[in-house]
């Protein structure tokens, strides 16, 4: 049994403002990470890689808020975040506030992999990205003209710097391999007209991403600050290892019930140690796929 | 009956003549509390003079009764903890504000978070060079911004916004720290460490039921630039939440990152059922010892209960609460 799902972000436009060029667009982008991420597993891959090359596609794709194209601050710099769980000895690597790193969950993956850290942050992350052999790029590579439009808009607004602006879409992975690992990533530009420094619950583990063999494995998308909060990757989890829940029953708990009650949406997707694969949200949408060896191939906005 | 006036009318059942504190009255507000810590990473018994032992006790006391003496006035425990761990970071021994570790650069680089159980709400910096009390600037983003976590020159920009001084590098670092660089440079490449010697952090219970922990570190010595360990992350090093505990960990902060261990303690005890020293121990004992890390938690629940534990040879601890309990202790037995 393997199984894999990822996401493009919760908050999606609304149904209406979403062109049919756009959606297919959308779809093209979520169903290559997908069916890359897949493959990994179908040739006998480890989930872990599985997860990093399809949130690395996203991350390539100008269309998700990660990497190229990701959103931008409020003084109009990318400046990106991602995390990696390895399920299978809990181990992890994540990077925040980065601008100057192409594919973040890549870096995420080296603090994981070659490093005695789990976070490394900023300068001090690029520093490490060059000792890794890293190229950097400039932060001209991640500014798409669509998000420098999105942040003008955003700074007419009545609210410059401290609103939920629209743009939440992160990106993420979970997946299960045939060996039964679980593995989580997650990567995101964050809020559009953020303020300069400010890190979500993307690179945070235990809120945005968590993976631990025999629970489950977690990537979330939305309102960052209130998933940090819930300890929202690891609270689905804990559910499930604590209280026995079922894994789309704690998924639910935390979405419709725990954050709402905070006031927080997004979404998110999961893994448990079957290769169950859910997918909930309580925003508009969210761009999502799922794919498993029992010949489930979903892609999905709303 | 609510679940908080089972143990204060044990206490006036069982300890009518606690010293110091008056029994609380029946069926009357829940018990005010707190436990603070100086890090795990202590000095080996052999190697710590009487002076230093001394100095060490002093410093953890006046912090202890400092943040009590806020609990005792009705304060807050938001208020509590922020006191003590600003203490802490003032005091130069300890390993948080001034007299923080230094990272390979020869500066401190500062972490700190705060957690508010009520809500809850959160506010964390990371990585941040000027701000003197990085517990203070941690209190501003959960409470003047929408943000959780601002790391770096962004949350420095921040400080500035909110009329924060900032202070040249130089106020962080001292004679003692800077030997303690050059000797791990000796011993370490440039991308090692040595274990972390005292990060800060404080829990506490107040009189309206609310729970608080903070936590406050300069990380490891001579660590790599940008790296970040557990204090500022919600969840790892800091939690508090009134369903169920608060908690401030030191130790290896990669280790409590990846078990997401202060929150798991609350998660046992909210879902598990179980009493918070035995969710404390499994986490301690069992868990991070599995893993090979090294470290130690304070932390409460809503009864007041205070648990310490460690797996390190030691760690810097003191508690206090209303039914007389006064404590300083640094090792096993002392």
């Amino acid at each position: 049994m393997h199984a894999i799902a990822i996401h493009g972000g919760a908050g999606a436009a609304p149904r209406a403002s979403l062109s049919a060029e756009r959606e297919a667009r959308y779809r093209a982008g979520l169903a290559a990470a997908l069916d890359a991420g897949y493959a990994i597993l179908e040739q006998g891959g480890t989930s872990l890689d599985a997860v990093t090359l399809a949130v690395r596609m996203l991350e390539d794709d100008p269309m998700f808020n990660a990497g190229h194209g990701a959103a931008l601050t409020r003084e109009g710099a990318a400046e990106l975040d991602a995390a990696i769980m390895d399920g299978r000895n809990m181990r992890a690597g994540a990077v925040a506030s980065v601008r100057h790193v192409k594919n973040p969950v890549q870096l995420a993956r080296h603090v994981m992999e070659k490093s005695r850290h789990v976070l490394l942050v900023g300068p001090g992350a690029e520093e490490f990205a060059l000792e890794e052999g890293l190229a950097l790029v400039p932060n001209s590579y991640f500014r798409t003209t669509e998000r420098i439009e999105q942040l003008a808009f955003e700074q007419r607004g009545e609210h410059v710097s401290d609103i939920v602006p629209p743009t939440r879409g992160t990106v993420g992975a979970v997946a299960r391999d045939a060996a039964g690992n679980l593995a989580a990533a997650t990567s995101t530009g964050g809020m559009t007209n953020k303020r300069p420094g400010r890190v979500g619950d993307s690179p945070i583990i235990g809120a945005g991403t968590y993976a631990k063999n025999g629970v489950c494995a977690v990537s979330a998308t939305g309102h960052g600050e209130y998933f940090i909060r819930a300890v929202a990757a690891h609270h689905v989890c804990a559910a499930v290892e604590y209280r026995n829940l079922a894994l789309e029953e704690a998924v639910r708990e935390l979405l419709h019930e725990i954050l709402r009650k905070l006031g927080g949406d997004g979404g998110l997707i999961a893994v448990d140690q079957a290769g169950r694969l859910v997918m909930d949200f309580s925003t508009e949408g969210m761009f999502r796929g799922a794919r498993d060896s029992n010949g489930r191939r979903d892609i999905a906005i709303y | 009956m609510s679940r908080r006036s089972l143990p204060a009318i044990l206490c006036l059942a069982l300890l009518p003549c606690a010293w110091g504190a008056a029994p609380p009255p029946l069926a009357g507000p829940p018990p005010i509390a707190i436990a603070i810590h100086g890090g795990a990473g202590v000095v080996e018994p052999s190697k710590m003079t009487p002076d230093q032992e001394a100095s060490y006790r002093s410093g953890l006391a006046a912090a202890l009764d400092a943040g009590y003496a806020i609990l005792e006035r009705g304060g807050s425990s938001l208020d509590a903890v922020t006191t003590a761990v600003r203490m802490m970071e003032d005091d130069p021994q300890f390993n948080a504000g001034r007299g923080a570790v230094l990272d390979q650069d020869g500066d401190a680089e500062l972490d700190a978070a705060i957690m508010d159980g009520q809500g809850p709400k959160a506010g964390a910096v990371a990585a941040v060079r000027h701000v003197k009390n990085p517990i203070d600037l941690a209190r501003m983003v959960m409470e003047h911004s929408p943000h959780v976590l601002m790391i770096g020159d962004g949350a420095e920009e921040f400080a500035l916004e909110q009329g924060v001084i900032l202070v040249p590098r130089g106020y962080f670092r001292t004679p003692r720290r800077i030997a303690e660089l050059e000797e791990a440079r000796q011993l370490h490449n440039a991308r090692g460490g040595t274990p972390g010697s005292g990060t800060v952090g404080a829990v506490a219970l107040d009189r309206a039921g609310n729970l608080a922990a903070a936590t406050s570190t300069g990380g490891l010595t001579n660590k790599h630039r940008g790296r970040v360990g557990d204090s500022p992350i919600i969840g790892a090093g800091t939690y508090a939440n009134n369903q169920s505990c608060a908690v401030s960990g030191t130790g290896d902060g990669e280790y409590f990152i990846r078990q997401v261990l202060a929150y798991d303690i609350c998660a046992q005890v909210a879902y598990k059922k179980v009493p918070l020293s035995q969710a404390v121990y499994e986490e301690i004992h069992t868990k991070l010892q599995a893993a090979g890390g090294e470290g130690g938690v304070i932390a409460i629940d809503p009864s007041g209960q205070i648990v310490m534990d460690f797996n390190s040879i030691g760690m810097f601890r003191g508690a206090r609460d209303e039914h007389g309990r006064r404590e300083i202790a640094m090792y096993r037995d002392r």
